[in-house]
């Protein structure tokens, strides 16, 4: 559906999209997940048609954006950073508005803003002017004004930012049902909203694609050392010099200031937990709790931003 | 067509639900009305004096006395207006990022320009449209102006108004801050108008200047040096000059095609520089 070959954006010398490719099948949720300033927004800006880039070539259904940049915009739904609204217009007018310049047919434009008002939860302030209404309600006019012409391709720049958790809950089942119809790509720093609504990750920094894969992928590159927690009623002393004995533990560390519980780290192919356990109920050291640790997602990133290999 | 209709249409009911519509048609409308209301008066004032001179009478013409001035002060309002009109049709957009929606819309950026190019027109049309007024009123005091030459007259300041517009939204396509988009647009604007001030004291003719240019060389080829002046030149470009015969009332076309093409001219200027900015 969408096809990105290695765009570059120079903004006056400064790169802030460096070499990007990647391609998104249709139906799929592509979450871009990147610090402040990575060039998330340059990107979709990109992708959008709105910034053309300075080199590469970006294809949305097979035609190219700066060669039929109509036709491509047609199958594009938006929802920039800040959402693009027009604050001296009322809601519904305003939509009516955004549905006639996204070309949809004059006798269709009500039922569709019909439609967006009532998928976006708009109803309550549909006659209500926009520059008063509350940041998650402008946020969701933003996203009922990229729905209305029911495109091929959805792009939400940070679609949850300015809401209430509850309002976050609603946006996000929102967009997983957009799943398998429309092709999504939304962009957030926010972890937990990729974990929630998208099959893909791809992580930015610095202008650079640094990861791509999917969640269950992601997760498995923290497997290369396994972590193991440990909790017992009555360890003896010299208990840590006991454990590092066991076959591919790598190091036994306390976990912070309770006494008995540890971190256990071991070689990611060797699980040690069934040795533990028996050396444990042996010495009668009281086991409490032996679980595994997977590295959070949180911990995935924040070691691909700094450049580490997970 | 439809995407430009559908953009002028919330240009206009947006300067309809701001008070900036009414205030700028209020502002011109006080104005042109007293500077329309004491020229009548004047007019009214000698025609009782010395109507009854048939000497005088001659020279009593409500067309020259009444309608003419009046013209001529609605282009000077304008000249002052018309910056406020236009200062946030495309500066307003950029700063509140709604130029992002426009612009990843399936619409070009010709058909954005002119939709808010059409939008201001349709500002200047109603602004102008309420001024009919005045010359009913003269017919209904019974005297009787040269309808024909009024509407001429009528044609010069919609020209002239129209281009002004060009101007400024040319102006606007250059900067986010609309305070910078006004005084920008009416410097630019004044300049123009008066342009052809030195015209009359600027006998150098153009062929001189492009002998000093080029150091003597254009001489030596032998293309002389009389012709059109500089002042010449000014005359040409300057937006007052061309208005001058149709406050006349005198219908020359080729003022018609210097208005319609200097318009044209600033559209395709603000078109290119809206594309360009993109690209930065």
């Amino acid at each position: 559906m969408i096809e990105v070959s290695s765009i570059t954006k120079l903004y006056g010398g400064r790169p802030a999209v460096r070499d990007v490719s990647f391609s998104v099948r249709k139906g799929e949720v592509l979450g871009f997940l990147g610090p402040n300033g990575a060039g998330k927004t340059t990107t979709m800006r990109i992708l959008t048609g709105f910034v053309p880039p300075t080199s590469g070539s970006v294809q949305v259904g097979g035609l190219d954006i700066l060669e039929q940049p109509i036709e491509v915009k047609r199958k594009i739904g938006y929802l920039p950073e800040h959402p693009p609204l027009y604050r001296e217009m009322l809601v519904r007018p305003f939509l009516s508005f955004v549905a006639a310049i996204r070309g949809v047919p004059r006798r269709q434009i009500r039922a569709r803003v019909d439609r967006a008002i009532e998928r976006c939860g708009l109803t309550s302030v549909s006659g209500r002017l926009i520059g008063l209404l509350s940041k998650g309600y402008q946020q969701r006019v933003g996203l009922a004004q990229a729905l209305l012409h029911d495109p091929e391709v959805l792009i939400l720049d940070e679609p949850t930012v300015g809401l209430d958790p509850s309002q976050i809950r609603e946006i996000r089942d929102l967009i997983k049902g957009f799943a398998g119809e429309h092709t999504v790509i939304l962009s957030t720093h926010i972890l937990a909203e990729v974990t929630m609504t998208c099959q893909r990750v791809m992580i930015i920094n610095e202008g650079r694609i640094a990861a791509e894969d999917t969640l269950a992928g992601l997760a498995a590159r923290g497997e290369r050392t396994r972590r193991v927690a440990l909790r017992l009623a009555r360890p003896p002393a010299g208990v840590e010099t006991d454990l590092r004995g066991i076959p591919g533990v790598l190091g036994v560390t306390r976990d912070g200031t309770d006494a008995g519980a540890y971190i256990v780290e071991s070689d990611g192919a060797a699980d040690p937990r069934e040795a533990i356990a028996a050396r444990a109920v042996q010495g009668g050291w009281g086991l409490l709790e032996l679980r595994s640790l997977s590295l959070s997602l949180e911990e995935i990133f924040i070691r691909i931003v700094r450049g580490e290999s997970a | 067509m439809r995407n430009t209709l559908t953009i002028a249409g919330r240009e206009i009911r947006t300067y309809f639900t701001s008070p900036l519509a009414y205030v700028v048609i209020g502002v011109f409308l006080a104005l042109s009305g007293y500077i329309f209301w004491s020229s009548l008066w004047r007019f009214s004032e000698l025609c009782l004096q010395f109507g009854a001179n048939p000497m005088y009478r001659q020279q009593l013409n409500v067309n020259d006395m009444v309608i003419r001035p009046m013209f001529g002060s609605m282009g000077f309002i304008f000249l002052m207006l018309i910056p406020l009109v236009t200062m946030r049709l495309l500066a307003e957009e950029k700063k509140n990022g709604t130029s992002e929606l426009l612009f990843t819309c399936p619409v070009t950026s010709a058909e954005v320009v002119l939709g808010k190019y059409l939008g201001g027109a349709m500002l200047l049309v109603v602004m102008l449209g309420v001024t009919l007024s005045y010359p009913l009123l003269i017919m209904g005091s019974g005297s009787s102006p040269d309808l024909k030459q009024a509407l001429v007259g009528y044609l010069g300041v919609l020209l002239m108004g129209l281009s002004f517009l060009g101007v400024g939204l040319l102006i606007s396509s250059l900067t986010e801050n609309q305070i910078v988009a006004a005084v920008g647009a009416f410097g630019a604007l004044l300049m123009l108008w008066v342009l052809s001030w030195v015209a009359d004291s600027a006998t150098v003719t153009l062929a001189t200047i492009l002998d000093r240019v080029s150091l003597g060389l254009w001489e030596r080829a032998g293309l002389g040096l009389g012709g059109a002046t500089l002042g010449d030149l000014l005359n040409r470009v300057s937006l007052l000059e061309h208005f001058q015969d149709f406050r006349k009332g005198v219908l020359d076309s080729g003022h018609v095609i210097f208005y319609l093409s200097f318009t044209f001219f600033a559209l395709f200027l603000t078109q290119r520089v809206v594309e360009s900015r993109r690209w930065r």
